[in-house]
């Protein structure tokens, strides 16, 4: 779900200064709350919640887990990534700006003959290119990849959990975000229960 | 020797007969799925085999009445692009050997085919060397080697290269590349099909064991394969670069050729839940690779030699990027690096049949074309006058050598593809082939 207000709300998750908009729900304590976790036995019962998630149309959630499970995006309903799109024109970028920099100069601005090859051959060009579509494609990669998956962080609301920390070790956790538009505390609690979680927990974002 | 007999632990005999029973008796090893039918195939085999001989005569008939030179230029294209695919083939046979890869096994069986065919490939090559040492070109020898000419005899590069460039070693040298080539070939798919039969493991450890040293020593006889009759038909030329870059168009000959293959196999409904959108994931990756495998190796080529500008190499690129032949430079520039680039970097056309065998088929043509850029501007080089231009008969002639060989080892690639089952049926490693999943 990607509107004008959750794009600024995911800023201000970055940016200490910046005011975050105000919480839809807010615990007992009067903490915002970030979102509830349950615990699960075994990858066969996690990959069955994650369908029910999936189908019940939640966006912002996630599955964690000490180990990949081949598959899970599709049981999560995961779309693939528009990283390959950005990429490939970073690429196309790269290779027509060096290609225009090199003609431009060699060519149009400065003409400068070496080894008496013509100022327009392209066959030096090559190289420049080459590179150019290469470092431009990395960085695009490097980059969008950092931005797409929001790392790296300083902290994240979910390490205030001591169960939570335990999901490098030996646990199978879902986690379903309070931002999520269908979330609601009863309704998503209700939901992990019957989908199976166990040790049910609610997470406070406490800053 | 007591170590090597020593068989591997990991899986006990019993638990791994267990395997290959379970997989034999899966549906998708069903028998009409993991073979070709017979007769069908055999009649497409014979229907190939005409056009490749109507050819071949075809080309004979032009060496008497045109022109002997461009009649074997014409033939050299179609066994160039031929024993090309076959090497690539018999690489990546070896290297997957090695690597103990899993997920190619079971594609492996038409590499294994296309590799068997090598020793055609070599017969092809024989009647090269016999019709240029005694065939019926110039006075004396020669009909594309240059180094062989009456006239070349004395001057002084043939007489400083005459240590390796000479009747009797290039004999000898086609002698060594027959044994090699053919046996490494043929054993490696008579273990395969031996373990088809018994299903023993350590087969796989024997070819594995025969791919190392096989590796090695057929890098050094591709290379000097490429040197002996591409490169020193003009003697003059020399590039250290040639030898890988035969290996790139040998790799992509092959994996092109794999595409087409399983793209015509899998359009007969055979292969279903045994070669699938994964191993045309991954087989497309290979096309995409080599294509700019290629690419690389091709300019790297070219542009030290551009940028060096010495003359005794600088004219073997004159020769063909300027005049006649630079249409077909700039064309190869785009149609086999540019275009196959932009449209198999999406892993969509990947991972469909129709769209891979398409491209299998456009990079072969790429391919055939490539090598008509080696080999036939040497037909007219330095020719004048009236003998300068090819002509219309001229084209017939290429397109008669090209579709001759082509036909005729198309004939004998559908012949060893419906002799034996489309995979190996007892590989240890089936069962992670029939699994395989890219995961991304």
């Amino acid at each position: 779900m990607i509107s004008p207000a959750n794009i600024l709300a995911d800023i201000a998750d970055y940016m200490p200064f910046m005011k975050r908009p105000a919480p839809r729900f807010i615990s007992e304590s009067g903490n915002r709350i970030y979102g509830i976790v349950a615990e699960y036995a075994d990858p066969h019962a996690v990959t069955v919640a994650a369908e029910q998630f999936r189908d019940a149309g939640y966006t912002r959630w996630d599955v964690y887990s000490p180990f990949p499970i081949h598959g899970m995006e599709g049981h999560m309903g995961i779309k693939r990534t528009i990283l390959p799109v950005a990429a490939f024109g970073a690429a196309v970028t790269g290779v027509l700006a060096a290609l225009a920099l090199q003609y431009f100069t060699n060519d149009i601005d400065y003409q400068f003959v070496v080894q008496g090859k013509p100022t327009n051959a392209w066959e030096p060009f090559i190289p420049v290119t080459f590179e150019l579509g290469v470092l431009l494609t990395a960085f695009t990669c490097i980059g969008g990849m950092l931005m797409l998956n929001g790392l790296p962080r300083w902290n994240h609301p979910l390490f205030s959990s001591e169960r939570f920390l335990k999901v490098s070790d030996d646990r199978l956790i879902i986690a379903v975000e309070a931002a999520d538009a269908n979330f609601d505390p009863d309704a998503t609690r209700r939901l992990l229960e019957e989908s199976g979680g166990t040790n049910i927990e609610l997470i406070e974002d406490d800053d | 020797m007591a170590q090597m007999s020593a068989r591997p632990a990991a899986i006990s005999d019993d638990a791994y007969n267990a395997r290959l029973e379970k997989i034999a008796s899966s549906p998708e090893m069903r028998e009409d799925n993991i073979t070709l039918p017979y007769a069908g195939a055999m009649k497409l085999s014979g229907a190939m085999g005409v056009v490749g001989i109507l050819g071949l005569l075809l080309v004979v008939i032009g060496a008497f009445v045109y022109n002997p030179k461009h009649a074997l230029a014409a033939f050299e294209v179609g066994l160039f692009t031929v024993t090309a695919a076959s090497l690539g083939s018999l690489f990546l046979v070896m290297i997957w050997n090695m690597m103990i890869a899993g997920w190619h096994v079971t594609i492996r069986r038409h590499f294994e085919n296309a590799a068997s065919l090598l020793p055609f490939c070599c017969l092809g090559l024989g009647a090269v060397v016999l019709i240029e040492l005694w065939g019926p070109g110039r006075e004396g020898s020669g009909v594309l080697l240059q180094w062989l000419y009456a006239e070349k005899q004395g001057t002084f590069l043939v007489e400083h290269k005459a240590g390796y460039l000479n009747p009797l070693f290039l004999g000898v040298r086609w002698v060594i590349y027959t044994v090699v080539w053919s046996f490494l070939a043929l054993r490696l798919r008579a273990l395969s099909r031996e373990q088809d039969r018994t299903g023993d493991r350590w087969l796989s450890r024997k070819a594995r064991f025969m791919s190392g040293w096989g590796l090695l020593i057929t890098a050094l006889t591709t290379a000097f394969a490429a040197f002996d009759f591409l490169m020193s038909m003009d003697y003059r030329f020399f590039s250290t670069m040639w030898g890988v870059y035969f290996f790139a168009i040998s790799a992509l000959a092959a994996v092109s050729l794999a595409s087409l293959v399983f793209a015509g196999i899998r359009s007969m409904g055979r292969l279903t839940g045994v070669v699938t959108d994964e191993h045309f994931h991954d087989l497309g990756k290979l096309v995409f690779a080599f294509t700019c495998f290629w690419a690389y190796i091709a300019f790297g080529q070219y542009f030290l030699i551009w940028y060096s500008n010495i003359p005794e190499e600088t004219y073997y690129f004159i020769h063909r990027t300027t005049g006649d032949w630079k249409p077909l430079f700039v064309a190869l520039t785009f149609a086999h690096f540019v275009v196959p680039f932009v449209l198999l970097v999406s892993r969509i056309p990947k991972r469909s049949t129709l769209a891979l065998g398409v491209a299998g088929v456009y990079m072969l043509v790429l391919t055939v074309a490539d090598l008509v850029w080696i080999i036939r501007p040497m037909v007219y080089l330095g020719a004048e006058g009236a003998e300068a231009g090819p002509g219309m008969m001229g084209w017939w002639l290429d397109a008669a050598g090209i579709l001759g060989v082509l036909g005729i080892y198309g004939a004998l690639l559908i012949r060893q593809t419906a002799s034996a089952p489309l995979i190996p049926t007892k590989d240890p490693m089936l069962h992670e082939a029939m699994a395989h999943k890219n995961y991304v």
